[in-house]
């Protein structure tokens, strides 16, 4: 009992064998409805986001960051879901569950270190003109 | 008491025992997932960085409004969120079908892997009818590289830019967006693809008893994150080049 090599091979020990889950049992048909449930919200929220980008995206203007800034929170929230729900990724272990947010924590460093460099990329070329390739400064003088 | 519960936590990761309840295959599923997360999000932040280096970008309710059998009809935006309720839908099937595989009802294993498989098959396609309807519009890996010639890009940008503006920057915006277009919706096409292949084979392990022998349907588990995972990054790509 309880060998390393055994844990290797045979990882049947971390399933209940001798008891499983009726799928016509109450339990069963509540975590079935749960899951009807997070569809209902993917799908509401994808629909919100298309309803926002058809009605809203040609007519912010200036403020545009502000839509984009509810797409990023709807999507993120998407993302929760999915992960949580359909992933199981709620019903793990703490420590499971932190050893696959931590590291995924770097992204904001990563987005927000990369998006800066682009737009300070822009900054310079705008002010340069790097940014035109000869040839199309001469088409334009014509 | 307090020494027995010392001993208790140190014996949790002394082997013999899972201290995360999680099998093996499960946690490096998981570990993979997370590194695929990494590369899909580098793919996904460098097209962001060259979007915020470049002066105009192309408009995607200008890119995305064609509609299979809908000839020129301006449906922005249509298309796409079939595609993504598409994934969503094989999603959830997926996760019934993991569900059933926890109950150990074989039938329904069966019934929800084929949607599942069903519907990956269905997204593929319409992604096909999508590169195939936007290679006919001249767009492609490269395409617009030195392109002079207005007319081929001047649709893909919303009327407010600049004349001045297309013209010095209209074809090599294009040219970018198109470039990561086709390589990040083609990488995960690629998953989507791969993991068609891995349901194909879940399903026909099912039917051939291989998990009832085991006693468990872990594999259904385990191929049902990677599943998950492909509709997780599919949320995301629809935001970057379709909302934001």
């Amino acid at each position: 009992m309880g060998h390393f090599s055994d844990y290797e091979a045979d990882q049947s020990r971390l399933y209940n064998m001798g008891h499983h889950e009726d799928i016509n049992s109450p339990e069963s048909k509540a975590k079935i409805k749960s899951i009807w449930k997070v569809t209902g919200i993917l799908t509401i929220i994808t629909i919100v986001e298309v309803g926002l980008g058809l009605s809203l995206a040609d007519k912010m203007g200036d403020y545009r960051w502000v839509l984009n800034l509810g797409f990023i929170i709807l999507t993120v929230a998407k993302a929760f879901f999915i992960v949580s729900n359909f992933m199981h990724l709620g019903d793990e272990k703490k420590g499971m569950k932190l050893s696959v947010y931590i590291p995924l924590a770097l992204f904001i460093w990563f987005i927000i270190a990369f998006l800066s460099d682009g737009s300070f990329w822009l900054d310079i070329s705008s002010n340069t003109g790097l940014s035109t390739p000869a040839a199309k400064i001469e088409t334009l003088k014509k | 008491m307090s020494t027995a519960a010392v001993a208790d936590s140190k014996s949790k990761w002394m082997g013999g025992e899972s201290p995360f309840h999680l099998s093996y295959g499960k946690i490096m599923m998981w570990f993979f997932l997370m590194s695929d997360a990494f590369t899909f999000g580098a793919f996904l932040i460098s097209y962001g960085t060259i979007r915020f280096a470049s002066p105009i970008w192309p408009d995607p309710n200008m890119v995305f409004k064609a509609f299979p059998f809908a000839g020129h009809a301006n449906l922005p935006l249509m298309f796409v969120s079939l595609m993504t309720f598409i994934l969503i839908l094989s999603s959830v099937t997926m996760v019934l079908a993991v569900h059933a595989g926890h109950c150990r009802d074989k039938k329904g294993v069966v019934k929800w892997m084929l949607w599942t498989i069903l519907g990956g098959i269905a997204f593929l396609s319409c992604q096909a009818w999508e590169w195939w309807h936007l290679n006919h519009e001249g767009a492609w890996w490269g395409a617009f590289r030195d392109g002079m010639d207005l007319t081929p890009v001047k649709g893909f940008f919303a009327g407010t830019v600049s004349a001045t503006d297309l013209v010095v920057h209209g074809a090599d915006s294009a040219h970018k967006f198109f470039n990561f277009f086709f390589t990040i919706t083609g990488f995960h096409g690629f998953h989507v693809f791969s993991g068609v292949v891995f349901n194909i084979m879940i399903l026909v392990f099912t039917m051939n008893g291989v998990f009832d022998r085991k006693g468990h349907y872990e594999w259904v588990e385990k191929c049902g994150l990677y599943w998950h995972f492909v509709d997780l990054v599919w949320v995301f790509v629809f935001t970057c080049f379709y909302l934001l």
